[in-house]
């Protein structure tokens, strides 16, 4: 089970990141028709959206690193 | 446009209450109309204006608690590191990453909608009230009484802010995006219930402000920069020096006077100039 939320936050994670990146990189018009602020004709980028999507990436692999972690056994008293 | 007397009165103005829980951009709202500048929240020249301001108030909190941000940003490599949060410092880093998130989000989400919808000085008056309101409040169900603690305050914040409790004083912030409500209040105010004394509660707002200040004027930099910019950088210049100078004035003294006082006679001020400048603008 751990493992599993582990690879779902890295994944999820990863492909938030990527988001970020396409909204920086592509105008309103060529962005996927399932994202949000797709706009036909638009030659706008949508910087906001991309920071939104880039932190909440970050986020979820911060997330991941720590949950992943080995637990330390703690020193006997 | 904006003139350098404008220029230094709003920048004076700026630094004192973007730290004062008394809202910053309320202020300048009713201030504006007040003495009949033609100065609207939501224009271009004025939304560039403020980004030299609240640079400038970035600034000075990062340099007052420069010692405090080394021993956050040193909390958060060890933590990173060892893959576990095991020091105050390491959990007040991760507090102050879990606050900003939904803040920032919240944030490029409603600003500009906000913005647009509340832009009258009328407006901005009845909500000053309304976090006059809100601080009051805060004083009321505060969870601690008002004592003057000794030892580390950075540890008292790590060890009493929850994770899901800093994510509600973060978003809780956002509130400041409509003129009238404050930043600092909101945060002050979540402090407040969440166990923070006043001292305490205003330590982890100027932490959290920092961040956000900083990441919402670097965004807004190249319209500074740009064509947007043109005949208003000199006057953000100046309100940006005469922001920093009171912003350090106002972050010495409400350090000092948290120590032993609460967030009561800010709520009695904004209930009353809310009051006075809402019967102003509606007679």
């Amino acid at each position: 089970m751990k493992r599993a939320i582990t690879i779902a936050a890295v994944v999820l994670g990863v492909a938030l990141i990527v988001v970020g990146i396409v909204y920086w990189v592509e105008p309103a018009r060529s962005l996927p028709g399932f994202f949000p602020g797709e706009e036909a004709h638009s030659t706008t980028h949508h910087v906001k959206h991309g920071i939104a999507a880039f932190l909440v990436g970050l986020a979820l692999l911060a997330f991941a690193w720590f949950y992943s972690a080995p637990k330390k056994s703690k020193p006997a008293a | 446009m904006i003139s350098y007397w404008q220029a230094i009165v709003l920048g004076l103005l700026q630094g004192v209450s973007e730290l004062f829980p008394i809202s910053s951009l309320g202020h300048s709202v009713i201030l504006a109309q007040l003495l009949g500048w033609n100065i609207s929240a939501n224009s271009n020249f004025f939304l560039t204006f403020l980004v030299g301001t609240h640079f400038a108030t970035a600034l000075v909190l990062l340099g007052f608690f420069w010692s405090d941000w080394v021993r956050i940003v040193k909390g958060l490599g060890r933590s990173l590191r060892d893959r576990e949060i095991a020091d105050p410092d390491a959990r007040l880093a991760w507090l102050l990453i879990v606050a900003t998130i939904p803040a920032g989000i919240l944030g490029l989400a409603l600003e500009h909608k906000l913005r647009s919808v509340f832009t009258s000085a009328t407006s901005a008056s009845i909500f000053l009230m309304l976090n006059g309101v809100m601080l009051y409040g805060a004083e009321l169900l505060r969870r601690r009484a008002p004592v003057d603690e000794v030892g580390d305050a950075d540890e008292r914040i790590a060890e009493r802010v929850g994770w899901p409790q800093a994510g509600a004083i973060g978003a809780a912030q956002s509130i400041a995006l409509i003129p009238g409500f404050s930043r600092s209040g909101a945060s002050m105010g979540g402090g407040l219930l969440v166990g923070l004394t006043n001292i305490d509660a205003a330590r982890f707002a100027f932490l959290l402000a920092t961040p956000i200040i900083f990441a919402a004027a670097i965004l807004k930099l190249p319209d500074l920069l740009g064509s947007t910019g043109n005949g208003v950088r000199g006057q953000t210049l100046v309100g940006a020096i005469c922001s920093a100078v009171t912003a350090y004035l106002a972050v010495r003294f409400l350090m000092r006077f948290f120590h032993t006082n609460r967030l009561t006679p800010f709520a009695i001020y904004c209930l009353i100039a809310g009051f006075v400048s809402l019967l102003y603008f509606v007679s």
